[in-house]
């Protein structure tokens, strides 16, 4: 958002014009490292923020997902009046369908473990699901399903702009359409970025380069395990609005939701997906797609799909983010590997990095999410990934 | 109105059908199988909806399903091009207010279950050459393709083919060898029966809804949706005409040269009493001349440049029949509670600024806007060809070579979608890229006979581009091609 000469030093150099990585800039200009520089390769949002459902949801079924999901949801009720801007955060619910046995045994522990924390969470039979929550659903084949009123929707290219925007005034460097070709180290310290504008020297990074993190940790040595995967999603004209939660289910694999604009916006995940950088639209989503959102709301049928397009989940092996400093390399830190859900926990996450970077101690230990368990074993699965 | 008598052409009208309009349950009498929205026009209604934000009325723009200034509500399902939703009997058709609403449905119409999606599933059927669009590129194209021997599918949205042809009733212009002196209208059957025994088979009445890197079309004909897959690709998908921005330029009875085109002779209804002509190009000159002929009045044809664009014997047709053509002129309004009742022009200098005190106003109730074409290049965009910006080819394009070919093999471009130009060139544009598709495809025939055939049309575009008025696309195409050559050296 600068057009003179780009910073040759900073206190924070952070890679990535994600939400991730503009959250982090806010979070850490607003603790008072203002002289910071975020690096995008191209424009805020044009990797997997702007590709995503903008989902915010909090039925998670471990502990430490719930509770940074309900952190968000708090932080994001007051998130248009902290930074100033319109993000369309609408608290619209959502509605997660069971359609087997493993669905039914897993929502009763999840809805246990839910409540426990103060989710305000709720059982449904199938013939509830038409007087409470949405007419017009499909309910075949529902055993039950789970409602929570609180959770939520946002538009991602809003809220990422708005984090862009408060941290740049604060100070903070943005500079588009300037790729980090290397990160570069001496010994087990950071030193700066290599980019294709120049060098800034650094003592400190954050990688928050979503799928492209693994890239760019691999230019200090590093290995992070994330692999990308391909995950297509599609957008309908906009209609008035008739559907407030988002409806999602595992088993049959969908999500979608009604954005503020009045589209319905969906996608689902293809079993046998090859890994890969592969960011095609292919027809067979476009089919599969229509033809479950017409299974389930058949009103659909006459709703035309306006747009399709596909973005990268970068996921991990226990589908939970990497946040942390790297073990051995003094300085550098990692954000990314949000397996699909880094939307909703992002300011949360986000300012717990920024308390690390800045030398406090965060408000909630992270210490799990970091990079060195996977080579301590003992990994935590979440079952509640679409 | 409806005309009745017409001197070049006879309309074959449907069975006279009743139809209801608005929830009153007004009847409302068309004919089967014309637009809903030449019908409603044929009825003097013009607002069709609501624009969603401030809610203005809006009417139809373009006539062939591409600006959405259309949407109405039919049988209760919201946004429905009415442009190009052929009438039926009893249909209900509503005007559009905000963005619709969600049609009430059957829970039971659900159906079973859709399987567990694969990637690895079988994708159905290919063949060798799909080409998108039967206007004369793409029926050109087919028919050199096809004498080559290569297996062809033609696929066109329109329930009739030839593309814009269908709506052009005057005598071409330029060399006999290209049709001159023979109607549009006319054209288009001879291309059809050029196709006659060869291995081409037509597909009307269905919409290219996308264009993957796999080389899979996706298809929507009516509501069924249906994939095809294709060796080699040729998009003759011409060009979609361009709006121009002034006050109220929203209001009903502002139109596309295009929309006045299909409304008028396709449909055989006229789309006011008093036109202003915006635009005196050749397509400008034309439709006014067409308008006249329809009996309806010109009130002038009007265009910002210096000097008339088109050729002079349309103008001086035109003129003969004592309507002004005003150069140097501009439209700075159009005004009317819900539609448009006066237009307001005036001159502009030698910076197009407007001059002061030069303001007329025009007791008009449509005004037609022919301000040139874009080609369409979105299925080539969203395959991922390479594209350029280049104004004098019409805005932006697919890069491609004097083949016709464009940045990904196999996949070819020709007439108006690789810049705006006219019937003759885009018939042997169309021939370039069914002979390149063919070599591409390794047709096994006469390879003397293809380079023969080649060169000639290659000669024929030569001399069509010759003159004067040839002088834009060639400069253009030429631009192009260094542009493309500076690139490959570039990246060796
Ligand atoms: C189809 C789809 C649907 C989704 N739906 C949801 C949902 O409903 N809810 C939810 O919470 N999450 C969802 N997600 C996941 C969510 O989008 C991501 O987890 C989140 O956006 C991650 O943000 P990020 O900032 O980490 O990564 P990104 O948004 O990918 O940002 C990384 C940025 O780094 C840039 N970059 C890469 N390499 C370099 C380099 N060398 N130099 C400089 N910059 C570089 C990229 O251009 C990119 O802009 C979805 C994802 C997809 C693909
Ligand atoms: C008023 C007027 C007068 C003219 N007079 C002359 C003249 O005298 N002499 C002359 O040489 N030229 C004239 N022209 C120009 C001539 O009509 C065009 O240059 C010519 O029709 C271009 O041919 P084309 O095949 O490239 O495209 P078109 O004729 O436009 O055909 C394209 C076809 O593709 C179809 N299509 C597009 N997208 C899709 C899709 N996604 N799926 C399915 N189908 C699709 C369209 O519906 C259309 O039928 C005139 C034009 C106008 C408007
Ligand atoms: S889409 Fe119907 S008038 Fe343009």
């Amino acid at each position: 958002m600068t057009r003179d000469a780009m910073k040759t030093n900073a206190d924070c150099v952070i890679i990535g014009g994600g939400v991730v990585g503009a959250a982090v800039a806010y979070y850490l200009a607003k603790g008072g490292m203002t002289n910071c520089v975020l690096l995008e390769s191209e424009y805020l949002s044009s990797g997997a923020t702007g590709r995503c459902g903008g989902g915010i949801r909090q039925q998670w079924s471990t502990e430490p997902n719930a509770q940074l999901a309900m952190d968000s949801v708090r932080i994001f009720k007051t998130l248009e009046e902290e930074l100033d801007a319109d993000i369309e955060f609408l608290q619209g619910g959502y509605l997660v369908l069971a359609y087997t046995d493993e669905d039914v045994e897993q929502f009763h522990k999840n809805f246990k473990l839910q409540r426990r924390l103060g989710l305000d969470v709720e059982i449904l039979q199938p013939a509830e699901i038409a007087t409470r929550v949405v007419r017009q659903l499909n309910t075949d084949g529902v055993r039950m399903a789970t409602y929570c009123p609180s959770d939520a929707s946002a538009n991602p290219f809003l809220t990422t702009k708005a984090y862009a925007e408060a941290a740049s005034r604060l100070g903070v460097e943005i500079r588009l359409f300037t790729p980090v070709t290397r990160i570069l180290r001496d010994g087990n310290r950071i030193v700066g970025v290599e980019t294709e504008r120049g060098v800034i020297n650094t003592p400190r990074v954050v990688n928050a380069a979503g799928s492209h993190s693994v890239l760019l940790a691999q230019t200090v040595d590093v290995q992070i395990p994330i692999t990308p995967y391909r995950r297509e999603i599609l957008v309908t004209e906009p209609l008035e609005r008739f559907l407030d939660p988002m409806i999602i289910s595992f088993s049959f694999g969908i999500y979608f939701r009604q954005v503020k604009h009045g589209s319905v916006i969906g996608g689902f995940a293809y079993p046998d997906e090859e890994p890969g950088f592969n960011e095609e639209s292919s027809v067979d989503f476009l089919t599969m797609m229509s033809r479950k959102l017409s299974f389930l709301m058949p009103a659909l049928k006459h709703v035309k799909v306006v747009r399709q397009w596909a973005g990268l989940y970068d996921v991990t092996p226990d589908a939970q983010p990497i946040i942390g400093e790297t073990d051995g390399i003094d300085g550098l830190f990692q954000a990314s590997g949000f397996s699909g859900h880094g939307f909703m926990i992002a300011p949360r996450v986000s300012s717990l990095l920024a308390q690390l970077i800045l030398g406090q101690k965060p408000d909630l230990d992270i210490g799990r999410l970091n990079v060195r368990r996977f080579s301590e074993g003992a990994i935590d699965l979440d079952h509640s990934v679409v | 109105m409806r005309l009745t008598r017409h001197p070049i052409l006879e309309f074959d009208r449907g069975r006279e059908i009743e139809f209801e309009f608005e929830f009153d349950g007004r009847r409302l009498l068309g004919f089967e199988g014309e637009s809903i929205a030449a019908a409603l026009h044929a009825n003097d209604i013009r607002v069709f909806r609501e624009s969603v934000r401030r809610k203005r009325p809006r009417g139809f723009f373009c006539a062939i399903g591409r600006c959405s200034s259309c949407l109405m509500t039919v049988d209760g399902i919201p946004n429905i091009m009415t442009c190009v939703t052929p009438l039926r009997e009893g249909m209900r058709v509503e005007t559009q207010r905000g963005k619709g609403t969600i049609p009430l449905a059957d829970l039971s119409s659900a159906g079973s279950p859709p399987p567990e999606p694969r990637r690895d599933s079988d994708d159905g059927a290919t063949i060798p050459l799909a080409i998108v669009g039967m206007g004369p590129a793409g029926l050109s194209a087919a028919a050199y393709a096809g004498r080559m021997g290569v297996e062809t599918v033609v696929i066109d949205e329109n329930l009739v083919p030839g593309g814009q042809l269908i709506k052009q009733t005057h005598m071409f212009f330029g060399s006999r060898e290209h049709y001159a002196q023979i109607r549009g209208v006319d054209i288009g059957d001879r291309l059809i029966a050029n196709l006659e025994s060869l291995p081409v088979k037509l597909m009307l009445g269905t919409t290219v809804l996308g264009l993957y890197p796999d080389r899979t079309l996706s298809l929507l004909a009516g509501t069924r949706h249906m994939q095809l897959k294709a060796d080699a690709v040729i998009l003759a998908t011409g060009a979609s005409e361009n709006m121009l921005a002034f006050e109220n330029c929203d209001l009903p009875g502002v139109y596309g040269a295009g929309a006045v085109q299909t409304l008028m002779n396709v449909h055989g209804v006229v789309p006011g009493k008093r036109v202003l002509m915006v635009g005196a190009g050749n397509i400008g000159l034309i439709v006014a001349y067409q308008l006249l002929q329809a009996g309806v009045d010109v009130a002038a044809v009007i265009d910002a440049a210096p000097e008339i664009g088109g050729y002079h014997v349309h103008a001086a047709k035109i003129r003969r029949a004592g309507v002004p053509i005003l150069i140097s002129h501009t439209i700075l309004r159009v005004t009317g509670p819900d539609r448009v009742e006066s237009a307001e022009i005036c001159r502009v200098d030698d910076h197009w600024q407007p001059v002061p005190g030069s303001e007329r106003k025009l007791p008009v109730d449509a005004v037609c806007l022919a301000v040139g074409l874009t080609p369409n290049c979105e299925l080539a965009f969203q395959m991922g060809c390479r594209q350029t910006y280049m104004s004098e080819l019409g805005g932006p394009v697919a890069v491609h070579g004097p083949d016709l070919e464009t940045s990904i093999p196999g996949v070819f471009i020709a007439g108006d979608a690789s810049g705006v130009e006219e019937a003759s060139t885009a018939m042997i544009e169309g021939r370039l890229a069914g002979l390149a598709a063919a070599e591409w495809l390794g047709a096994e025939s006469d390879t003397d006979e293809l380079a023969r055939l080649r060169d000639e049309a290659a000669d024929s575009l030569k001399t069509l581009r010759a003159g004067p008025f040839g002088a834009k696309a060639r400069e253009g195409k030429e631009k192009m091609l260094s542009s493309m050559n500076e690139d490959k050296a570039g990246t060796q």
